[in-house]
């Protein structure tokens, strides 16, 4: 008797343990995708400007970058936290040397205090840390012709840094002149750096004579002002089209691999559903038992086929083909992209919708069927009059399923999607069927590229789990619906 | 008379009866037309698998042989086998039978028994349906976060038991339930009325008799698990070590080199290893994982003969 008791017990205490383990796994799912994700709102905001005087006709008037003498205001370098870490800077040369090589300077301080600028502590380029978006950056910049200069104008030339976008950094970009020389009439200038990224500006000549003068000059500023916290900085910017978190200036916008993702995953559902559900009919319906006992193990086959051969059965044989098609007019340098990801796709997802989209078609009670059979309906009819909508909840249920196995499958994606996040774009034709065959990336497989290379707990890190995250949630949610409808289809039937 | 009054019946009738039988052509026509639709989509189907099959066997099979399967990769990998994969692959899939079966079929009882009565474990079914169709690379970055970083497990065989396990847990715990709920009423209140306890009669009697789905199950999720590359992309891969192929304690924490990743990383470095060896790779990983479907098809079949 005690055994039985002890025994019951046991099996008792098993069972307890392994739900409360699946309870506390999908607590502990949901709570890591979010608390790993904080690493993400950890991230600071790089931005650069280059800032030039040149006279007016200068060679580099329209790409201020290769001007030598332009000086670089940015906020950028991880790791030189220190406001006023020289070391790296390069020095102002010397009086001499710019008289003879350089007629119009442009000079920085490592500080922003004014009343500490001293005349040779200046530098040409200052480039600091990048900070927080609550926290914002200031630059002063002199702006001063050499006494060998003989033009009779001077302009000031700006421009964001190569590969930084205003729009990529959450502050309020402003250069103002703070002092004029002395004897120098000026209205006073502010510009909107968000709205006029890249301009220029004539300013009356004003020449130093020595390196004391200098600081007579005149004097600018550039103050990127903070707009927005740092939590909601970030959230913008993952909204944004543009993902490069590898470059100076990293963007992390998911939108185009967010719509590569799902362009994927309609794409591929509407390969899918008809020939899904028409084999799932088909099996249900129309074959003999036989056709159908050996039907199930091949389509168990076709789902067991691992995804990694899928994708490479894909870039071998289907991407080379697609290239070939559309060769003309697109100039293919591989037939990687988003049609090729959503063929092979398909071919992932039918098992899956064919299998279930059968059970809930053989749900379907056989007193319906013959019901419809005696009102001398041909099959067709019954199947389409009767037997689809009578399943309809479950081949619902059976359709978001597969959706959400698309939308979260990684490696088809990885080996055939090119890697290149791209902007989906429909404005013509030719756009369109570009945006089909050209390469693409969704969100699983950027996880999957970058997570190899990237330092943990960095910003960057941080991101990949957002994306996570976002796939996490809607997949939850695409299951949950299906769910949903998979009890509605029970308690119809 | 009579005779008359039913043929002008019939060339009364006749307009509406022809309207009805062409109808019914056009019915009947409309019928065939779809049938057939819905029978090729069936045959595509299977082509379809015999099409894949058949290039990936034509591709990998002149590579296939007693070497590739025994011998380690050789000369910078572009030559030799892959038998460091398999051994990595099967120790994976090992690992996470011996881990998520268990859990796995408690689980399912545990749903089956209790399902629908409270609301944890009515919010506990929702979530099991919903993590079964979670991402893989979701639990693959789980993974990394709660296994690799959190426990310090590093990057290993045993952080990438974890991850599978977790992965294949909630298709196996499903499958249970579903296979519990087969398990006929008559016979459970006939194990209460001999004076069963409650979980003898699940241990005697659903259990034995839910068996066969279970295992059906299990074995599938593992083949899926054994085939996916993601969860274990970050959490216990590693291309290829020159590490002496010993077993012990030590191999626990040290990371392994499986199919699934040695395919993906012959992607990603394209030429260093050549296509055949590639092809051979992929048909030995069908295999892997065919031969484990052969298995749970197996069970079935010889199941269904024993009770039905």
């Amino acid at each position: 008797m005690w055994r039985t008791r002890l025994f019951d017990n046991l099996v008792q205490a098993a069972t307890w343990m392994a739900g409360g383990l699946l309870i506390l796994t999908i607590l502990a799912v949901f709570y890591y995708l979010f608390a790993e994700s904080q690493y993400a709102f950890a991230r600071k905001f790089p931005f650069g400007f280059r800032v030039a005087l040149q006279p007016l006709n200068s060679e580099y008037r329209d790409d201020i970058s290769m001007d030598p003498t332009a000086s670089l205001l940015a906020a950028h370098r991880e790791g030189s936290d220190e406001l006023d870490d020289a070391e790296d800077a390069t020095r102002l040369p010397l009086h001499e040397e710019l008289v003879s090589m350089q007629p119009l300077v442009t000079a920085t301080a490592q500080t922003a205090d004014l009343n500490r600028l001293r005349p040779d502590e200046l530098f040409r380029d200052c480039m600091r840390a990048p900070k927080r978006a609550e926290q914002g950056e200031r630059f002063l910049l002199l702006a001063f012709a050499m006494p060998t200069y003989n033009g009779d104008t001077m302009e000031l030339a700006w421009e964001p840094d190569v590969s930084f976008d205003p729009a990529y950094a959450p502050y309020e970009f402003r250069l103002r002149l703070v002092r004029a020389p002395e004897g120098v009439r000026i209205d006073p200038i502010e510009v909107n750096l968000n709205q006029q990224p890249k301009g220029r500006l004539a300013l009356p000549v004003w020449k130093a004579h020595s390196p004391e003068e200098y600081l007579k000059g005149y004097l600018f500023e550039l103050e990127a002002r903070p707009t927005t916290t740092t939590t909601l900085a970030t959230i913008q910017q993952f909204l944004k089209p543009d993902w490069a978190p590898t470059i100076l200036y990293a963007r992390f916008g998911m939108l185009p691999l967010l719509l590569a993702t799902l362009l994927i995953t309609a794409l591929s559902m509407l390969f899918a559903t008809p020939l899904g559900i028409a084999a799932a009919v088909y099996l249900s319906e129309q074959a003999s038992p036989r056709v159908r006992e050996w039907f199930k193990p091949i389509l168990e086959i076709l789902a067991a086929i691992p995804t990694v051969v899928l994708g490479y059965f894909g870039v071998m044989l289907i991407a080379p083909w697609l290239q070939r098609l559309f060769a003309e007019g697109l100039q293919l340098t591989s037939g990687r992209g988003l049609l090729a990801t959503a063929l092979m796709m398909t071919v992932f997802i039918l098992p899956t919708i064919i299998s279930l989209s059968e059970d809930a078609l053989r749900a379907v009670p056989n007193s319906l069927r013959e019901g419809a059979e005696a009102l001398g309906l041909t099959l067709a009819e019954r199947i389409r009059l009767v037997i689809l909508p009578a399943a309809k909840s479950g081949l619902i249920a059976a359709l978001l399923l597969g959706v959400a196995r698309v939308m979260g499958e990684t490696m088809i994606v990885w080996i055939l999607s090119g890697g290149t996040p791209t902007m989906p774009d429909f404005s013509s034709p030719t756009a369109a069927l570009g945006t089909l065959v050209k390469p693409t990336r969704g969100i699983p497989d950027t996880i999957a590229i970058e997570m190899g290379n990237v330092e943990f707990e960095s910003p960057h890190y941080g991101h990949l789990f957002l994306l996570g995250l976002t796939l996490f949630v809607l997949t939850l949610g695409i299951n949950l619906l299906g769910f949903v409808y998979r009890k509605r289809a029970q308690l119809q039937l | 008379m009579q005779t008359e009054a039913t043929l002008t019946g019939i060339a009364q009738r006749s307009e509406w009866e022809q309207r009805a039988a062409r109808r019914d052509a056009q019915r009947l026509r409309k019928n065939a037309l779809l049938t057939t639709l819905f029978g090729g989509m069936g045959l595509l189907t299977t082509l379809l698998v015999f099409a894949l099959i058949a290039v990936i066997a034509y591709k990998g099979a002149p590579t296939l042989s007693w070497e590739f399967l025994t011998q380690p990769p050789r000369e910078g990998m572009s030559a030799g086998g892959v038998w460091p994969m398999i051994r990595g692959s099967l120790l994976l899939m090992l690992g996470t039978f011996l881990l998520a079966t268990p859990l796995g079929i408690f689980g399912g009882v545990c749903l089956a028994e209790y399902g629908e009565r409270s609301r944890i474990m009515r919010f506990m079914h929702a979530s099991v349906a919903a993590l079964a169709g979670t991402p893989p690379i979701v639990y693959g970055l789980f993974g990394l976060a709660i296994f690799v970083l959190k426990f310090h497990f590093g990057v290993s065989l045993l952080a990438g038991w974890c991850t599978l396990t977790l992965f294949s847990l909630p298709v196996i715990v499903l499958t249970t339930e579903t296979a519990l709920k087969t398990a006929p009423a008559a016979l459970i209140d006939g194990g209460l009325a001999l004076g069963l306890s409650r979980w003898q009669t699940l241990w005697r009697i659903a259990l034995p008799y839910a068996l066969s789905g279970i295992l059906t199950g299990v074995i599938l999720s593992l083949g899926r698990a054994a085939g996916e590359a993601t969860p274990v992309l970050f959490t216990a891969s590693i291309y290829y070590s020159t590490a002496q192929l010993t077993l012990g304690w030590e191999t626990l924490r040290q990371p392994v080199a499986n199919l699934p990743y040695y395919l993906a990383e012959g992607y990603r470095q394209p030429g260093v290893v050549p296509d055949h060896l590639i092809w051979g790779a992929c048909l030995t990983l069908i295999m892997l994982v065919l031969l484990l479907n052969a298995g749970a098809i197996f069970i079935r079949s010889r199941t269904r003969r024993r009770y039905l």
